[in-house]
Order: C-alpha cells, then sequence, then structure tokens
C-alpha cells in the first residue's frame, strides 16, 4: 500500500512538474514561447522554395530526341550541318570544285562563271 | 616541213567541230525586291516531249531545302549529282545572278524549253517562275518571271 502510495505520488509530482508549464505554455499563444515555437516552423515554411513537379520521366528523354529527329521541321536551322550525318542526300559539289555534269547541255565541260552583283 | 603542215592540218580537223558545237551562253536573272531572305534558283531544261533532259545551274547549296523547288525536285528527285559543280550560293532579293555557261549547240532551236523554279525560305514556292524556249531568236529578249524573279535573259 505504501509502494502503489509512493509511485502515485511521483507520478503526480512528474506530470506537474513537466505537463504544468508545456499546458500552459500551448494555450497562450501571446507568451514568448509560443512565438518562439511558431517562429520556428513559420521561417521554416516561408523558406521553403517552390518546387514544380514534372510529369516527364528519365527514360522519356531519349524517346524526345528520336522524335526530334526523325520529324525535324525544316524552319529550324540548328542542325543544318546535320544533313549528312543522318543519311539524306549529300550537299552538291560546288562550282569549280568538280566539272559539271556530263547531261549532255555542256559544251566542252569548262567550269561555269558566276557572279551576283 | 610537209608533215608540220599535215599535224596543223589534223589537229585543227580535230579541234574544230568540238568548237563549233559549243557556245558560250550568258544568263542573268534578276530577281525582285520580295523582302526575304535569299531566293534558291533551279535553272533545268526540258526537252521537246516535256522530259527533264539536265540542269544548267542551281543557286542554293543545302539540299535539304531542294524539295521548295518542286518541279525540278519532282524531274530529278533531288538527286545532287544532277548539279555537282554547278551550283553556287543563294541569290539575295534585288539583286542579279549572272552565270556564263559552255553550252552545246544541240540545246537552241530544237526545242528545248529552259525552265527556273524559286523558292524562298518562309514565303511561298514558285516553280516554274520563267518558262523559256531555248531559240537563237530568243536570245537577248528579257523574259518576266511571275514571284521573285523580275526577268531572265539569256546573251550568245
Amino acid at each position: 500500500m505504501k509502494k502503489a502510495l509512493a509511485i502515485l505520488i511521483a507520478s503526480t509530482a512528474l506530470t506537474a512538474t513537466i505537463g504544468f508549464p508545456a499546458w500552459s505554455a500551448a494555450r497562450n499563444d501571446d507568451d514568448g514561447f509560443g512565438q518562439s515555437v511558431k517562429a520556428l516552423f513559420r521561417s521554416a515554411t516561408d523558406s521553403l522554395p517552390l518546387v514544380f513537379v514534372s510529369d516527364k520521366h528519365d527514360d522519356d528523354d531519349e524517346h524526345d530526341d528520336d522524335h526530334r529527329r526523325h520529324h525535324d521541321d525544316d524552319d529550324d536551322d540548328d542542325d543544318d550541318d546535320c544533313d549528312d550525318c543522318r543519311g539524306n542526300a549529300r550537299n552538291p559539289a560546288p562550282a569549280g570544285s568538280v566539272a559539271p555534269p556530263k547531261n549532255g547541255l555542256f559544251g566542252n565541260g569548262t567550269a561555269p562563271k558566276v557572279q551576283t552583283k | 616541213m610537209k608533215s608540220a603542215f599535215a599535224t596543223l592540218l589534223l589537229t585543227t580537223a580535230l579541234t574544230f567541230p568540238g568548237l563549233a558545237m559549243a557556245r558560250q551562253v550568258t544568263m542573268t536573272t534578276q530577281l525582285s525586291n520580295y523582302g526575304g531572305d535569299g531566293a534558291y534558283v533551279a535553272l533545268y531544261v526540258t526537252d521537246a516531249s516535256g522530259a527533264y533532259a539536265g540542269s544548267l545551274w542551281m543557286a542554293g547549296g543545302k539540299s535539304k531545302y531542294y524539295k521548295h523547288l518542286t518541279d525540278w525536285y519532282r524531274a530529278t528527285g533531288g538527286d545532287t549529282a544532277q548539279i555537282n559543280g554547278i551550283t553556287g550560293a543563294s541569290v539575295g532579293a534585288g539583286r542579279s545572278l549572272e552565270i556564263s555557261l559552255d553550252l552545246t549547240d544541240a540545246l537552241f532551236d530544237a526545242g528545248y524549253t529552259l525552265h527556273i523554279d524559286a523558292a524562298v525560305e518562309d514565303m511561298r514556292d514558285s516553280p516554274n517562275e520563267v518558262v523559256v524556249p531555248l531559240t537563237t531568236e530568243g536570245a537577248g529578249t528579257p523574259v518576266p518571271g511571275r514571284r521573285y524573279i523580275t526577268n531572265f535573259t539569256y546573251d550568245m
């Protein structure tokens, strides 16, 4: 009986010592403790950056590149030097670098002369 | 002396037909001020039956744009071997393209027709911009174009 009474007194004292200040702090928002706890969470929330979450997965990137390669728009000039690497027809040899084609229209294979005014 | 003379006769006889079969022709294409980028211009010839006979000049060096020279592209399939050695830069608006070609005599007064296709980036394609029969009589006479070319003249 004495032992049970001692435990009851100890637990009550412990509750009173620890629980009461915590309860009163939570009840009073205007005191220093409440402000500091709120400020702690508020500042943490305010400082969080906005992050846009994309629904694209990394494994789509390769597919997109392939799509771009196969459906390239002519208005896009950034692939000008890639005509050959895509297996398309090569650019023609400029005048003067090779003889004109033997199509029966040219006389003796003399290189044409050109000027732009 | 006799052998030297004979050699001279022989070389002259061999050379003369070649000279007589070809003539220097100057083709001048005057572009209008259409207000766009440099024009791609294809000059090509069809025979009396209207079949593609060959190309004479291509202004514009990137094969990816040749499909916009629609009639030339249809006739050649965009085959760049047709224009190897006869390709130069595209021609700016308001500029004049002057080409001197050594052409066979057989092209003139034999039913051949010269066609010019033109195309400008982000503007309408213009096939058969100029169509002119190749005759000795027509030399020196300007022929008007439809969209990007003010006129075309060939002289010989």
